[in-house]
């Protein structure tokens, strides 16, 4: 215990902290511009001076630690004299151009000159001047306005780790400035912006078009991103969201954010945006009445489950959509049309990822705090880059390096590349080797700790694959894979995080069960990597074929007769078709209705071309969208869906964390649950939801798992598994799982020839980024990755065009040369237009039945 | 008194290790590796050591505090950025007897067990760096260097390191960031390199000078050492001198001789018999003084008793025909082209000194300049991060203080 006076008031705290620390802690304030609680202190700015008995110079108390007996004023004559002096000196350089600066009104320098500053300037001599920089594309910055608290820089360095900004020159001469000197081609996270003091970084979004005191509202919710669930601000003025903004400290992000939260929500406001139903007439997508438009589709479902039954409608759910909305389609689905075909992007990988491994170790494996990481001792990446899917969670694997945990890559992870020990950008079949001779060798380190005798029995059935022999197979050095070995031998508390590619490959199966020895050997917690703000829910949700809410199996009676009797509906109990099944029995003929509810089908699955001749058979399409995407081209009738902001509902991220997200702005449209709802009342099943509350209460009341769960309880954004602690399903179903032949994939693996495989793009997702100019102008062209050795043997620079050919199709691409990259290996990313869904052909995993985007060698003619 | 830091330096091949052994070099490190390490920093402890960078700390209590940090591995750091305007006596030992610096380095780092050091060199001593790296390589094939030092069992192995021209780098911890290969700007002390310094170690950082002393220490022992010179800080010291003496250079004395002695015994007074208007004690960042405190001894304890410090010990003589409020100017300049920007007052505030004191001697100045002038110099004062700002300003306002008057005319003369 140290007890210490400031301002004559006795404080006694636990453990010796800073001045700044304890001062706050008594609710006395003391100035700075160069603090914040995530960054180290700095002792720049010298506004926190204070006064410190027996001690003659005033010390900064951002800096300072107390001590016993320390007496502390931070208001004297002396103190406030200081304070002015410092905000003299920030100021005589200072443009002082308050009147159109955008930081005006929320300028900590502005309220602090108010407060403390002198009332005239006596400074007689010339101002510096540094001319603004419009060089990027979404950052402004006005070196003249800059206080150089430094704080931009430490936090892309210490924070994000993106280390894209430095000061530049010395003393007065100083300024902040990219590495690349004028555009900051940098990860765009903007977190610089968050923590800038004053007008020197700003946002170029809305530059000079608003004032921050015109803000009218603000409202606290989730990013509707990807499946991490950063707590955002919207700041709204009459219906228009202004901006974006995070807040230092809030949320499971704590105040940080990524480029598609921090600079992508304007695809709410794109022009683009549907406002209207619209219905095909002689062949053309007419506009139609709400009223029209659903009476329309319920009339058409009707008219083809009387004609062809119920299996032969089938609907689609994306990962967009809220728990809500999604819970009302699949009972949409189950009670009002009476299938089961009802399934989600969730299932493209995520799904049968979790599915996988919760069979082995229990419901929950996956549900583990994202902070946990960058406690690890050692993590291991697998099957995409965190820093590009869930940006906010690969900071954590970041911050584990910093702190010296070993970082071993498998796959291609451009955000890693600085921090990881040991990379393998493996193609999809040496993945499989890799893996499978990985934990042959941590097998003979570590002792099985017979918690699970039947998993371990499959462990030690597992066909020994000799790293030398995985070594020539791969081409990796066999000194690399030893010294993996050792690395990943000595951790003690991984954690272990899986993306989608693992999942997408015709032998990802194999991989799932070797990741799961691994996981199981090194004792270490899963991660599953998702790219959508909703995979998990839509999973609880029960929007799958064969599962109802919270994950229940259908075909077990007392499951399935104790949802109907709850609901009053009438479930099958046959399973239904999973997503990739529905669009090759829509390609055969045989699925005559499809509902996708927000899901731009053709953008999201390997071969284009197929996925267009399913829709183009499909007699009836209905697309619910926010915009005329790919697949709504094809609908039949297209209905408006309302954005993120327009409407009530929750999350459940990645880590199984719900989170409320609230509406902020009023939308052209109605909500999707209010839509299905009125259809289903046509169809004879009325649900009679009045608002989205009720639509949770029945949720909470048929989900073992959620109940109990109040908005209340999810509104703090710290509703974590397993909830109110109810019971959990632990029951494990091993049996059945078969040994893969590792060797005999070995023997017929194909290795011949160059694979594309997909690139996890920062600023590309599959979804709303393309509708975001901002994020679009950040990295329009669409490109191609590939070695050096492959680029020099074609003689090919940067940015030369060539033509990328596979079975499937041809597209033209811009090259980027990745010396990281092997000569076998070329990435593509997802991209709307000349994306790598152009040139794969469809293919399924015949065990996971997610969509394979392995073997599809690549021809690239110049 | 015989010449220990700069002995033998006379001969040609001063920097050869034959010519250093033959003078009797590297004794010194055979008798440290008979005494226990902590004797070796008893012994220093009790000479009275007290470091020659310009702060004046005792050199044995600093090693004590390392040797008393349970962490290891421990560095040893030699600040050679002797960047100090008018201060060139590091460079006398780097470029002509750079062995005795490796010899004290070995004994300073077999006391304070550290098996890495550097030499942190300033960037525009290319040719100390030259003579360094081959005494260093010297050092290495007599085993005075490398992972078994004399066959005692005792590791020690040494880097030159080359600033790039930053006068913050020698600031300890300012140089710690630039060896570690960031910015150089200085830390928050504490923690104290002592305690956490390079790589978070830690480290002892001593001046070239202060490790230069450390062979004769030994070679005579801390209590004869401690007779040499003022009894508070003794010691032989090299003080450079330049200016408008007859003979300037690198003078080895003793502590505590007076600044009279110096210039007009030791360099053979003003140049040109011409009258002494003013004289800078330590370097530029130490308070100028004027001629009526040229009997004050040079030493630690004495120099801030007439308002000034003993820095580097480089005294700059003017003589009558110089004009003050340039050479203001001129050091202003300097600090504010040094200044790192990390704090506030030193980054903005002598920028503004500057200006205004040029502004003077371009004839443009105006009435209340000089209060003006005072009142942002005291705004600084006290209020820096770390020394340099202080300093600019103290330097400022004895400049105000002892030559107002010259300030006052150009004033008027506008």
């Amino acid at each position: 215990m140290i007890t210490i006076t400031i301002n004559e008031k006795k404080i006694t705290l636990e453990k010796p902290v800073t001045i700044l620390e304890a001062a706050r802690s008594a609710g006395i304030h003391i100035p700075t511009l160069c603090h914040e609680d995530i960054l180290e202190p700095y002792g720049g700015c010298r506004l926190c001076l204070v006064e410190v008995e027996k001690v003659p110079r005033l010390l900064s108390a951002c800096t300072q630690y107390i001590t016993e007996g320390m007496v502390v004023r931070t208001e004297t004559e002396r103190v406030i004299e200081a304070r002015r002096a410092i905000l003299e000196f920030l100021l005589i350089n200072h443009p002082l151009d308050c009147s159109f600066c955008d930081k005006a009104g929320e300028c900590d320098l502005q309220d602090l000159a108010m407060k403390y500053g002198p009332a005239t300037g006596r400074f007689a001599e010339g101002k510096r001047k540094h001319p603004e920089s419009y060089d990027d594309p979404l950052i402004v910055r006005n070196m003249e306005r800059c206080v150089l608290c430094s704080k931009c820089v430490r936090m892309c360095e210490d924070v994000q780790g993106a280390s894209a900004l430095c000061i530049t020159n010395r003393g007065s001469k100083s300024y902040v400035e990219p590495f690349s000197g004028g555009r900051y081609n940098c990860e765009y996270c903007g977190n610089c912006l968050t923590v800038c003091p004053v007008g020197a970084i700003m946002s170029g979004l809305h530059r000079h078009d608003y004032r921050s005191w015109l803000i009218e509202r603000e409202v606290e919710t989730v990013c509707s991103y990807c499946g991490v669930g950063c707590s955002l601000l919207l700041q709204i003025r009459g219906n228009s969201l202004i901006r974006t903004v995070p807040k230092i400290g809030r949320g499971l992000n704590r105040g940080l954010l990524c480029s598609k939260g921090r600079f992508g929500y304007d695809y709410i406001s794109n022009s683009e945006r549907l406002d209207t139903p619209l219905i095909r007439r002689n062949g053309e997508l007419q506009p139609a009445a709400w009223s029209e438009a659903i009476t329309h589709i319920a009339r058409r479902l009707k008219e083809i489950k009387e004609n062809h039954g119920s299996d032969a409608i089938a609907g689609i759910v994306s990962g967009r959509c809220t728990n809500e909305d999604a819970y009302v389609f699949q009972k949409f689905f189950r009670g009002a049309i009476g299938t089961n075909n009802i399934d989600s992007v969730a299932s493209l990988a995520y799904g049968p990822a979790q599915r996988f491994f919760e069979r082995i170790f229990g419901q929950g494996v996956t549900a583990n705090d994202i902070h946990g990481i960058s406690n690890s001792d050692g993590i291991f990446v697998i099957g995409g880059d965190p820093t590009g899917i869930n940006p906010v969670l690969g900071l954590q694997v970041r911050s584990a390096c910093k702190k010296g945990a070993p970082v071993v890559v498998m796959g291609y992870a451009e955000g890693l590349k600085r921090f990881s020990k040991h990379a393998f950008i493996t193609n999809s079949t040496t993945e499989t080797v890799l893996l499978a001779s990985l934990v042959s060798e941590i097998k003979k380190k570590k002792s099985l700790p017979g918690e699970r005798p039947v998993f371990e029995e499959i462990i030690s059935g597992l066909q020994p694959v000799p790293l030398k022999d995985a070594s020539e197979m791969s081409g990796f050095g066999l000194n690399d894979l030893v010294d993996t070995v050792d690395t990943l031998s000595n951790m003690i508390n991984p954690s272990i995080i899986v993306g989608r590619d693992i999942v997408q490959t015709s032998t990802g199966h194999m991989s799932l069960l070797f990741l799961a020895a691994l996981a199981y050997l090194l004792n270490g917690r899963i991660y599953l990597l998702s790219e959508l703000p909703n995979e998990q829910g839509l999973l609880d949700m029960g929007c799958q074929p064969d599962m109802l809410p919270s994950g229940r199996p259908l075909t077990i009676e007392t499951f399935r007769t104790r949802c109907e009797e709850t609901l009053g509906i009438a479930i099958p109990s046959t399973p239904g078709l999973n997503y990739v099944e529905m669009i090759e029995a829509a390609h055969a003929g045989r699925i005559k209705a499809l509902y996708v509810m927000g899901e731009d089908t053709v953008q999201g699955l390997p071969d284009r071309n197929y996925v267009s001749d399913a829709l183009r058979n499909v007699e009836f399409l209905v697309v619910q969208d926010m915009f005329l995407t790919e697949t709504a081209q094809y609908a039949d009738v297209v209905l408006p869906s309302l954005s993120w902001a327009e409407k009530e509902g929750s999350y459940t991220n990645l880590e199984r964390r719900v989170q409320l997200t609230k509406k902020a702005v009023e939308g052209e449209g109605i909500e999707e649950w209010k839509i299905i709802s009125e259809m289903s009342k046509i169809l004879g099943l009325d649900m009679g939801y009045r608002s989205v509350t009720d639509i949770f209460t029945e949720i909470v009341r048929i989900s073992h798992i959620y109940r109990e769960i109040t908005y209340n309880d999810i509104t703090s954004g710290r509703c974590m598994w397993p909830y109110k602690g109810g019971p959990l399903r632990h029951d494990v179903h091993i049996e059945g799982i078969e040994l893969p032949d590792i060797v005999s994939v070995m023997k017929n693996a194909d290795e011949s020839g160059v694979q594309v495989r997909r690139e996890a793009h920062l600023f590309h997702s599959q979804n709303a980024s393309r509708y975001s100019p901002a994020l679009q102008s950040i990295s329009p062209e669409p490109y191609v990755k590939m070695s050096e050795t492959l680029a020099g043997r074609l003689s090919l620079r940067d940015g030369e065009h060539v033509k990328v050919v596979t079975e499937a199709g041809s597209i033209t691409l811009s090259v980027h040369r990745d010396p990281c990259l092997p000569e076998n290996v070329v990435l593509i990313p997802p991209f709307e237009k000349g994306g790598i869904f152009e040139i794969t052909k469809w293919k399924v995993n015949p065990v996971t039945k997610a969509p394979a985007l392995d073997g599809n060698r690549v021809i690239i003619e110049t | 008194m015989e010449r220990v830091l700069l002995r033998n330096t006379e001969s040609p091949h001063s920097a050869d290790i034959h010519e250093y052994i033959k003078g009797g070099g590297y004794i010194s490190l055979h008798k440290a590796f008979e005494m226990k390490p902590f004797d070796v920093i008893d012994e220093v402890r009790r000479s009275g050591l007290r470091g020659r960078g310009g702060a004046g700390f005792p050199t044995g209590m600093k090693w004590s505090f390392a040797v008393a940090d349970p962490q290891t591995p421990k560095y040893l750091i030699c600040n050679a950025d002797e960047g100090e305007p008018g201060t060139f006596k590091d460079r006398g030992i780097l470029e002509k007897n750079p062995h005795l610096l490796i010899e004290g380095m070995v004994i300073s780092a077999y006391a304070i067990e550290a098996a890495w050091g550097y030499i942190y060199l300033r960037g525009e001593y290319p040719r100390a760096k030259d003579v360094l790296l081959s005494a260093i390589k010297q050092a290495y094939e007599k085993n005075y260097l490398g992972d078994n030092i004399l066959g005692k069992g005792v590791g020690f192995h040494l880097h030159v390191h080359c600033g790039a021209g930053a006068y913050i780098c020698g600031e300890e911890t300012a140089l710690i960031e630039s060896l570690e290969g960031k910015r150089g700007q200085p830390r928050i002390k504490p923690p104290f390199p002592v305690n956490e310094g390079f790589s978070l170690k830690p480290t002892i950082i001593n001046n070239v000078e202060t490790l230069a002393n450390i062979p004769c220490i030994i070679e005579i022992g801390g209590d004869a050492y401690s007779k040499i010179g003022s009894p508070e800080c003794p010691g032989p010291k090299l003080y450079s001198v330049s200016g408008h003496v007859k003979r300037p250079g690198v003078y080895e004395l003793p502590m505590g001789v007076t600044l009279r002695e110096i210039i007009y015994t030791h360099c053979g007074g003003i140049l040109g018999d011409k009258k002494l208007k003013a004289v800078i004690p330590g370097g530029i960042s130490t308070p100028v003084l004027t001629p009526d405190k040229i009997d004050c001894p040079m030493d630690f304890r004495n120099l801030p008793r007439v308002g000034s410090l003993l820095g580097s010990g480089a005294v700059i003589a003017f003589d009558e025909t110089v004009d003050m409020v340039n050479v203001c100017l001129r050091i202003t300049k300097f600090f504010e082209h040094e200044s790192c920007g990390k704090c506030t007052p030193c980054r903005e505030g002598v920028g503004w000194m500057r200006a205004i004191i040029e502004r003077i001697c371009g004839g443009a100045g105006r009435n209340g300049d000089l209060d003006h002038l005072m009142e942002v110099s005291s705004n600084i004062l006290g209020k820096t991060f770390c020394p340099l700002g202080d300093s600019a300003a103290t330097v400022v306002q004895s400049y105000l203080g002892n030559f107002r008057h010259e300030f006052e005319e150009k004033i008027k003369n506008r």
